[in-house]
This record gives C-alpha cells, structure tokens and sequence, in this order.
C-alpha cells in the first residue's frame, strides 16, 4: 500500500534526469565534485582541488601553461621578467583589465593581495607561497608551540614593491629560476580592494576576475552557479555559457548521478576503475599522468641506511604487476612525472624487476634485520590492498618477514615528520607548477616541505641551488636532471607507478584534454 | 506528571556530561592531527597551523577543550567548523533534512510494520503471515550498505523512478527513495515484535474473561487487546526513532543528503571535537525527549505504570 502510495508521487515528477541540459539550448555543464561543498570562495585561502577549481573558473592567473604546446603563456600578465640572477622579478600588467564589480586591475591589487595571505596571523592557506619572498619572517615572527600568532606591526613584504599602475616586482630571498612558472597559480589571484578590507564579508559573493562570475546568491551548501562574464579579455576563455559545479561528497554517488544522466562530467572513483570504460562506453577520458607515487624508506631507521639495500627493495617490486593492480597506471622509470619537461624515460637504473639482482644486492648489503613494516592509510579504500601486493613481492623476492600498520593518512604524516615512523609508508607528489623543480625541492632538498623520507644530502642541495640560479631554462634543466640522478643512486625513495585519472563525460561535451595540464571539463567543447 | 518530567530531565543532565565527555575522549584519542588530515598530502606553514590551532583551542588540554566546547553549546556561540563553515548555518541547514528523511522513513516503517504485524498476529499461520516471516528474515540479513546502493542504482540509475541522490527535487520526491530503503530494512523488527504481541496477547486471560463477559468483538479489540499488545511496541519505536540518527550517518553519506548524519560523518572524519560533541548533545537531547513521549504514552496506555 504504502510502496503504491511512493510510486505514484514520484511519478508526478519529470523523470528528474533533466537537470543539466536544458535551458533553451544554451550551452551549459553540470560538473560534479567528490567533495563536501564550499565554504567560502577565497582563492588565496584555498589549497584543496575543489577550491582551486571553482577558482579556476572565476578567477584568471597571471600566466598560463599552452595546453597544446606545455609553454608557459601570458593571461592577465603583459610580461614576467627576471634579473640577471632571477632573484628580482618583474610583473608587467596587462592594462584594460577589471574586476567584476568593474573596478580596473592594478599591481596594488596583487601587491595588497599577496601581502594580506603572507600575514601568518590571518590563517590563509596560501601563505606559504610567499616563504620565498624577502621579508617573510618579519610577518610570521616564530611562535611558541602553542601560542597564537599574533599579528605583527609589519603589514607587508619587504620583498613586494609596486613600479607603477601595472608593474611591480617580487624580491627573493634566494634566486629562484622557476619563479615564473609558479605565476600560474590561482592561490595567488588578487582580491578587489573592498574584499581586502572584509573578506569575511564576501567570502560568499566573491569579485572574480576571470571568465565567469556568480550568478544569483549563492549560500552554505548550494551547488555554485557560474555565468559568462563578458569583462574577461584573456586568452582561450571556455566554450560554455553556463557552468554548476555540483557538490556530490560521495564519489561513488557521484558516479551514480553521471550515470543517471544529472551530470556532465565526473572523477572515475577508484572503486569503478575496473568498470568504467563499459559503464560509460564512449563517454570516457584518460589524463595521461597526474602524478608520481613513491614508497618511502624512513631515513632515520639505521637499517635501511645502506643504498644497495633500497636498491635490492626497488628491484625486488614488479612494477608492471603493481601498476596493473592499481590500474591505470604506468611502471616508473624516474621520479619525474612523465609529462613534465625535463623527465628522461630510463633515469631509474635498479628500477627494473630482477629478483636475482635484488637477492644479491640485499646480500651485498648485509641483509636485513627483523620485519619490514609497511605503513598505510586507512582511510583509503586501496591502501591494506596496495601494502599487501608489495609486503608479498618483498617476501617472495628478498625472503624478508612482513608486518602491515594501518593508519589514518594524517598521523603517518605526523609520525614522519617528527622522525617517528616505522617502515615503509606509501607517498605521492603532484606538481604545484609545471617544472622538474617542483618534483626535486619539496621531496628531497633537506628543507623541503614534502620531504618524507627525511633524506639529507649537500651535494644534491647544492645542485638544486645552481638549478634555481640559472637562468637560462635549458641549463637549469640540466642541472636539475643532476640532482635526480643523485636522488636516483641514493634512492630515499622508490618510485612505483605514475598514475592516470579517468573521467567520464556526457554525450554534449567534449572535455580538453592536454598531456601538459591533463583533462578539463571547464575547457570542454559542446557539440 | 510534572514531577515526573522534571525528575527526568534533571536525571538526565549528569548523564549528559558522562555521554558528552566520553564522546569527546573518544574523538580526542584517535590517532592523526585534524589540521593535517583537512590539508591531505600538502605541508601548511607553521604559521597557519599555530593560527588554526590556536582559533579551534587544539593547544589547548583536553578537559579545557571539552568545558570550551560544552560553554560554546550552552551559550549558543558555536562558531565554525575547521574548514571555515559557519555551525549555526550549517545545523539551520540540516536539521530539517534529517528531521524529514527520519519522519518519512518511520512513517514507512510504522505503517508498514503495523499493518502486517497485526494482520498476521491475527490470522496466524495464513498466507500473509508466513510470507511475512520469509520477507522479514530475508530483510534482516540484508546489509543497509548493500540495500542503499542497490537501490540506488536500480531505481535512481536504471529505472529513473527517483533522483540518485541530492536533494534538489525537494520534499518528498528527494527523500522517497532513502526513507523508503530505511523504512523496509526498519520494518522487519517492528513486524515481527508487533506480530508475537499480537499472538500472546489475544490468548491472554484477560482477553477470554472480556469475552466470555459476553463483549464485543470490537469492542474486546480496540479496549483490550491492541492498548496491550502496543505497549512493547511503544518502547520499540522509541529506541528506534532515537537510534535513527545513527543511521543516518550512512544513509545520508550515500544518497548526499546535507542533514546532520552526514555533518557527523565529515566531523569524525576531521576529529572536530567540538562539532562531534554538539551533534551528540543534540542527539542524546532528542533521545530523552522522546523516551519522555514514549514514558507518558505509556502512562496513556497502561495506567498502572504512571506512579512508578
């Protein structure tokens, strides 16, 4: 009676499959995210996917990367110039650029912008960006474990100096060549002068810059409804008229909207890896790689000190096994990710599976003592998965006992980083900014901020140095092609597998898709 | 009646405090920071960190963040969550999700569970009778995760009957499909309890002394058997209303309904202390609440119980 009842009421609806297409034949896309819904829109506060991405929309960067060509090209910036030491860099502004709310771009946005997130007492995500800009101490003063920042006299970044009405220029602490790739980012976008003052007050009706902007109010937990704005003069501006970016947390039950026709673009979760492509016949795209995984020694424990040890490890894992288990992903030759320039296909040479050649550099090294830990998250669905097909490899192959710790991704973290850990631990890296630099600095400079394996070495910091020094891009490249080779013969880390996303998308667009900047449902065209 | 009320609530406050503390403990002692785990792979500076931990009073020891908590509660000031959301806005948002996602499911689930138990409590071994209890083992075993999926892609992928998920289509098509789900898997307990109360009391001594007074059929079914065979039901359905928060944890998470199970949900996910324990409180609060209804609705049913 009471199912009669349900049946009859849901049958006065539309069959509720019309959500995205629609509205007069306008070309719009309803793009879902696997995650809670925004907060607020503040780019500089933001470091997550979903943040950045509704940014991406709304926002433009100073400089872009081709999707066709991987070059790095101006959007809002009419030039971006190093010294001759690339310490000192110069922005030129394009003129004729304004916010949304109509007000013209000017360097003081971006010079008022960058030094309001470099202000550690504000709490902004972003604020580490500006750790290499001169004058960052004096705006976050240390501060006793437990104390609250306090804001400090100093409001802004010696190193920040606006020329003119649209120029200005960014002083380092040390040279840096690659400063102008990280231009692109959109954790750097400027804020209007009256959000400056109040970002609380906007952080709902936020004044972007970029191609689309707001359309009606938008409030906590609604999906985001984006609308063309005409002001924007950039390069390449997307194809579609409308945008809504869904809030779906759950990527399972996203996937389940894709499939029921409410959306037009979704993440493959990892649970649907295996089915996807007949899920969706015809309607799928592959990125070709968004980033490197690695697994991690822990260089505080004495036992994996000696490197023909690690190298007896890598050689012990068959990465084309591993990577066919995970799926979707290709074997590591390096610890480049394989679309960035720079990366060479064969840097690795004990990345190759030879379980005789693991036996015997694991003899030369003197063997091992007790078990070998393995460490993984889990929070994640694949993670006692993944720990387990590599703890049997290393069992099988190096004839070494085997433990599993499961643990939540946030305290692996923690038990790393105050050199507590014990074992092995799986880690990945995607690049912030399209530069080899950006693989070699965070993981294994001795001060790098996603240093895992807690390794150590001058001779390669010193390379880093000379890579960061010179100017010229092909030379620097080279340089730091040298520091990966040492990173190589040290091996702190093993590379495992670059991994592919999958995407599914309807019938009415036709996703970009770039092996420079991976797959874009902003950029799709319609047909 | 009023002592009796009062006498309740003010019972219920020192176990409040032992629930809320407990709760809060639990949270404190999982492992990983929550300031880490809301930022994933990437390092946050040092800077951030101290400021966000000094906002949320993460340096703070844990008796002097449960009592910052508990005072946040009680004054109303509850501020926002690690990821900047607003609490207040957030519990306006949700409360009336969960509210009509529970209220449909139980009126699924009481209906349903109502109408069969008594139906087959009285023609016992009939047809309908011995179906129900084939139906009911069967919905027993079944896993809620299972179901939910399952019928989320049947009915929302495959058929197009209901939304997949979200609640867009507004109330009551967006909560049909979760609350239909929930009301099935509920109603096989109801069915079956409604069922044996049924049975036992109808060869009660009470009953064949009615009947044998010489009353109606009616008037022995409506004055006598149903008031007695209701009164284990009655504190059945309070349990079960009260435990449908922690259902909709789940259910809520799988069809992306924004109610309170799925803010507990990301809350435990984070280790938000101070957002687990409101949710708790809220919870326990409507937990006494309705055992208060259940114990009057008793007293109403059965007059003996109503100066214990």
């Amino acid at each position: 009676m009471t199912l009669g009842l349900a049946l009859a009421l849901s049958a006065c609806g539309d069959g509720g499959s019309s959500a995205s297409s629609g509205s007069g034949g306008a070309k719009s896309e309803t793009i879902a995210i696997a995650a809670d819904p925004l907060e607020y829109i503040n780019p500089l506060n933001e470091n997550g996917s979903p943040g950045i991405q509704v940014a991406m929309a709304m926002f433009a960067p100073l400089v872009t990367t081709d999707p066709n060509t991987g070059k790095t090209v101006n959007v809002l910036a009419e030039s971006v110039t190093p010294d001759k030491t690339s310490q000192t860099w110069t922005i030129k502004l394009k003129s004729g650029n304004t916010f949304q709310n109509g007000q013209p771009l000017t360097a003081k946005d971006y010079v008022d912008s960058w030094n309001l997130t470099a202000q550690g007492s504000n709490g902004w995500k972003n604020n580490g960006f500006f750790s290499k800009v001169e004058g960052y101490e004096a705006l976050n003063p240390p501060t006793p474990d437990g104390a609250t920042p306090k804001p400090t006299s100093v409001k802004a970044l010696s190193g920040l100096k606006q020329v003119d009405d649209l120029t200005f220029t960014v002083k380092l602490k040390v040279p840096f060549s690659q400063f102008g790739l990280t231009l692109q980012y959109l954790g750097l976008a400027p804020l209007p002068e009256e959000v400056r003052k109040d970002p609380d007050a906007y952080k709902r009706k936020p004044i972007g810059n970029g191609p689309y902007k707001l359309e009606g109010e938008w409030n906590a937990g609604d999906d985001i409804k984006l609308a063309k704005w005409d002001g924007y003069k950039g390069p390449n501006a997307p194809a579609a008229d409308a945008i809504t970016y869904r809030f779906i947390p759950n990527a399972d039950t996203a996937y389940n909207e894709f499939l029921a026709g409410t959306v037009d673009f979704v993440d493959v979760p990892s649970t649907k890896i295996k089915t996807f492509k007949t899920d969706a016949p015809d309607q799928w795209v592959t990125s070709e790689s968004s980033g490197a995984n690695y697994l991690v020694f822990p260089a505080w424990d004495a036992r994996f000190k000696n490197p023909k040890l690690r190298a007896a490890f890598s050689q012990a894992i068959d990465r084309k096994a591993f990577a066919d288990l995970v799926g979707l992903a290709t074997p590591a030759t390096g610890l480049i990710a394989p679309d960035i320039n720079g990366y060479r296909a064969d840097a690795c040479k004990v990345c190759s599976f030879d379980a005789g050649k693991a036996k015997q550099l694991l003899q030369e090294a003197g063997g091992f003592s007790g078990p070998v830990n393995i460490n993984y998250n889990t929070s994640s669905a694949t993670g006692q998965i993944f720990a387990e097909a590599i703890g049997n490899m290393i069992r099988q192959n190096l004839g070494l006992e085997v433990k599993y710790t499961g643990k939540q991704g946030s305290e692996i973290t923690e038990l790393a980083d105050t050199r507590k850990l014990d074992g092995l631990r799986f880690s990945g890296w995607g690049h912030d900014y399209p530069s080899i630099e950006d693989y070699l600095t965070p993981m294994f400079k001795s001060s790098g901020d996603a240093n895992f394996s807690g390794y150590n070495n001058p001779a390669l910091d010193k390379v880093l140095a000379q890579g960061d020094a010179e100017p010229d891009q092909e030379k620097a490249i080279a340089l730091y092609q040298q520091a990966e080779d040492i990173a190589l013969a040290d091996l702190p880390l093993i590379p495992l597998y670059a991994k592919q996303n999958a995407y599914l998308h309807s019938a009415k667009i036709e996703p970009r898709v770039s092996k420079y900047v991976g797959v874009s449902a902003l950029y799709a065209t319609f047909k | 009646m009023t002592r009796f009320v009062a006498r309740r609530v003010l019972t219920a406050i020192p176990i409040g405090v032992i629930v809320t503390l407990g709760v809060f403990a639990l949270v404190f002692a999982m492992p990983g920071d929550p300031l880490r785990e809301l930022a994933g792979d990437k390092p946050i500076p040092a800077a951030v960190l101290a400021a966000k931990r000094a906002q949320f009073h993460l340096d703070q020891p844990f008796i002097v963040q449960y009592l910052l908590s508990m005072k946040d509660i009680v004054t109303g000031n509850f501020g926002t969550t690690f990821a900047g959301a607003d609490i207040a806005d957030q519990l306006r948002l949700r409360i009336p999700v969960t509210l009509k996602l529970t209220l449909l499911a139980n009126a699924f689930q009481w209906t349903l569970g109502l109408f069969f138990g008594i139906y087959a409590g009285f023609k016992r071994n009939g047809m309908i009778d011995k179906s129900l209890l084939l139906a009911t083992l069967v919905l027993l075993a079944v896993p809620g995760l299972v179901a939910y999926f399952a019928a989320q892609y049947v009915f929302g992928v495959e058929l197009k009957w209901f939304p997949v998920s979200g609640v867009l289509e507004g109330f009551p098509r967006s909560y049909l499909l979760p609350a239909l789900v929930i009301g099935l898997l509920g109603f096989a307990g109801l069915a079956r309890l409604m069922r044996t109360s049924i049975v036992e009391t109808v060869n009660a001594d009470f009953v064949k002394t009615a009947r044998a007074k010489g009353l109606g059929e009616q008037r022995v079914l409506w004055r006598h058997i149903l008031p007695n065979a209701l009164l284990p039901v009655v504190t059945f359905i309070g349990i079960d209303l009260a435990g449908m928060f922690g259902g909709a944890i789940i259910t809520e998470s799988i069809f992306n309904l924004p109610g309170l199970g799925q803010f507990m949900f990301q809350a435990i996910k984070l280790k938000e202390g101070g957002v687990v324990v409101l949710l708790s409180t809220l919870a326990f609060g409507s937990f006494i609440l309705i055992n208060l209804a259940v114990d009057i609705l008793y007293g109403i049913l059965d007059p003996r119980v109503r100066n214990v």
